[in-house]
């Protein structure tokens, strides 16, 4: 998952060196001198000026976390020892380890910072046990523990290797056994490599100021220091201003078959464009402490900065790691935790969770006060919608539905029928005046209204023949049912009926189911469909 | 008086500090609690009127729908001018039907009741005319029912029918609670 930029601070990669302590965080760097007893630990002075200094270039946000530094540490006082172990389970295999380093180092395992890189695996051959081979470094404990104990100060969180392996990251294609030389300013590391991994490491007394004026003597007392091992093998010089010429002179010099070859730091543009920011132009012990802090000058990154930065590249990490405690990384991050900070957040949590409701009171009382104002002007409001409505209600059910009972006639009434005369009220009373063949056309007239279940009574209050026999004169009294039991009528023309009219009614045509009446006749009987 | 020493001054001042802390603390809490008690009690009214609200979402949906069916916003209508100008809706609407109107007489409503006037109307035409008339009656725009209907046929001209109508134009402002007239 990517990470989120803002969230996690970038890697910072230190080189710490006998004399001074090189720190690079993005493009940005810092050279810091170190002033150490006689032990090889740094000072407490020291110690407390390089923390300032540190957290002043670091400028670490409170709410971030800890940055990781990657660090790479000189070869003083580092020893290095080939181990094989027998195959085991996880638990024995780490038992064994310890038993070996006890054996091997002249100190326990308890008072070294100390870190194993797997080499090989040997297999079961003729009855042996499988084996595992190992690369151990170690140094003590104490001079590891100040510069981790600075770094987690500084808000990070620090790893250690070996400056000579963050520095081998860079040989492009090494061959299996080489040698590298670092040359730094008082004093050089040389590192001898077998099958790619280092087998010794030590300092050299020899300085590298002022190189391209080196004399002939002062090159010949680095070829003696160093000759005795280099013979056929191949050199990688790292280390501030090495010019070809230097190179060339001192393979010239060692005359063994050795190839000298110079190693380009400055790989990454960003790197090279560094700037430093020299926090102390001399030495943390000297009297002017307070030199000028955060002037930016040249900065030439270092060999082993540029290899732990090669490792992050490549997405992965050093090698071989060098441990304070060899304990699981739940257990060392709990014991890490910085109790302070987290005390801080919990109670700002606290607090704020206590006080929300206060500050919500104060904050969002005006909103909802002008909220409260809206709706009481909207209840005002309401009233006059509650009595709109009800008059519409009202106007909608004070319609008499003359239209249904016209309706329900024209279903009902035989052809030929005449109609003298219709009336109707918003009472529910229907009184009717008409003409029929004969007494059958008026019984099935009845029925029909009665059927129709529009009518709660159906009376035929007279019934006189005429004059000429012909046609039967009938006076019919109704009474519609209330209102409420008429709407749950389906009266109309249903959607065969429509549909067989075909076209919606015209304005000033016929409601929909009533055909157009023969003259004189009120309404038009239609075909009964029953 | 004697000067007093850095001691006695340093506790003097943690002892002020600490009265008004105290004080800042006491009131100050009192102060946010009546604060936060007026804010949740404002809150609840929100509430009740939210609630008081809405339903009158579903009424004002209604409202409009009946609106829409009858042609008429009763925030509109004057109580002066609506029986005379519901009278001439009236006549327009018989008119543009194809109905010949007769004799129109309106008589005022005499205090109780919903109506304000009442309209007699008599008029002659075709069927289709007579229903087209009775059913555009109710969207004429304005407060009307039609009390009762008589229809007699004119034997002087076959196929058109002699109407008489009875029409009830509603006071809308006394209009409280609806009741179907023959339920």
């Amino acid at each position: 998952m990517k990470k989120i930029a803002f969230l996690h601070p970038p890697p910072l990669y230190v080189e710490i060196g006998q004399g001074s302590l090189k720190a690079l965080q993005e493009n940005d760097g810092v050279e810091l001198p170190l002033e150490r007893l006689p032990d090889g630990r740094l000072t407490a002075p020291c110690r407390e000026k390089l923390t300032v200094a540190l957290k002043r270039f670091l400028k670490t946000k409170s709410w971030q976390p800890r940055a990781r530094a990657v660090c790479a540490i000189g070869a003083r006082g580092v020893s290095l020892r080939r181990l094989s172990l027998p195959a085991g389970t996880k638990e024995e295999f780490q038992q064994r380890l310890l038993l070996q380093i006890e054996g091997e180092f002249p100190l326990p395992p308890d008072e070294l910072a100390w870190g194993w890189q797997q080499l090989g695996e040997t297999k079961p051959l003729n009855g042996m046990m499988a084996r595992q081979d190992l690369l151990v470094a170690a140094v003590k404990k104490e001079v590891v523990a100040d510069y981790h104990e600075i770094l987690r100060a500084c808000g990070t969180d620090p790893v250690f290797t070996l400056a000579a392996l963050a520095r081998r990251n860079l040989c492009p294609q090494p061959p299996d056994s080489f040698a590298m030389l670092d040359i730094g300013n008082s004093q050089s590391e040389l590192t001898l490599f077998e099958k790619g991994v280092p087998a010794s490491s030590r300092i050299i007394f020899w300085g590298g100021e002022n190189l391209s004026d080196a004399t002939k003597d002062k090159l010949d007392e680095l070829t003696q220091s160093i000759n005795g091992n280099l013979a056929g093998r191949k050199l990688f010089i790292t280390g501030q201003k090495i010019s070809e010429a230097f190179t060339a002179r001192l393979a010239s010099a060692l005359g063994n078959g050795c190839q000298c070859e110079r190693l380009e730091v400055a790989a990454g543009g960003a790197v090279a464009q560094a700037s430093r920011r020299c926090l102390s132009e001399a030495p943390v012990s000297s009297q002017s402490g307070n030199s000028p802090a955060g002037r930016l000058c040249h900065y030439e990154c270092s060999a082993a900065i540029s290899g732990l930065q090669k490792f992050t590249e490549q997405g992965g990490e050093p090698p071989l790691l060098l441990r304070l405690e060899q304990t699981s990384g739940a257990a060392a991050s709990f014991a890490d935790l910085d109790w302070k900070k987290w005390g801080t957040r919990i109670g700002s949590l606290v607090a704020a969770l206590v006080l929300l409701p206060y500050a919500e009171a104060l904050l969002l009382k005006p909103h909802l006060a002008k909220k409260v104002a809206a709706f009481k002007a909207e209840v005002v409001r309401l009233k006059v919608i509650d009595r709109e409505l009800d008059f519409l209600r009202y106007l909608k059910s004070s319609q008499p539905p003359y239209l249904d009972t016209l309706y329900i006639f024209s279903k009902s009434v035989p052809p030929g029928t005449k109609f003298d005369a219709l009336s109707l009220n918003s009472h529910g009373e229907v009184s009717l005046r008409c003409a029929f063949h004969d007494g059958q056309q008026v019984a099935d007239f009845r029925t029909k209204l009665i059927d129709s279940g529009f009518f709660t009574n159906v009376t035929v209050e007279e019934q006189v023949p005429t004059p000429d026999h012909q046609r039967v004169s009938v006076r019919i009294s109704a009474q519609e049912k209330p209102t409420a039991q008429l709407l749950a009528l389906a009266v109309g023309p249903t959607a065969d009926e429509i549909a067989r009219d075909g076209k919606p009614a015209q304005p000033g045509a016929m409601p929909p189911g009533i055909s157009r009446p023969a003259p004189g006749v009120l309404p038009a009987p239609r075909k009964e469909t029953k | 008086m004697r000067p007093l020493t850095d001691r006695e001054n340093r506790i003097v001042r943690f002892a002020v500090a600490g009265v008004v802390i105290y004080l800042a603390l006491f009131y100050g809490g009192r102060l946010l609690a009546k604060k936060r008690s007026d804010y949740r009690q404002l809150a609840a009214e929100a509430q009740t009127l939210r609630r008081q609200i809405q339903p009158f979402q579903d009424k004002v949906l209604v409202v409009k729908k009946l609106m829409d069916d009858f042609h008429m916003d009763p925030a509109k209508l004057k109580k002066e001018t609506v029986v005379s100008d519901a009278s001439a809706a009236i006549q327009q609407a018989a008119k543009a039907g194809g109905l010949q109107l007769g004799p129109i007489r309106e008589s005022p409503s005499h205090g109780s009741g919903n109506a304000l006037a009442t309209v007699q109307l008599e008029g002659s035409g075709p069927v289709p005319a007579v229903l087209t008339f009775l059913a555009s009656l109710n969207r004429i725009g304005f407060p009307v029912v039609v009390d009762s209907a008589q229809f007699t046929s004119d034997k002087s001209r076959p196929g058109q029918v002699k109407l008489n109508l009875t029409i009830i134009i509603l006071d809308f402002e006394q209009t409280k609670s609806p009741e179907a007239p023959h339920a």
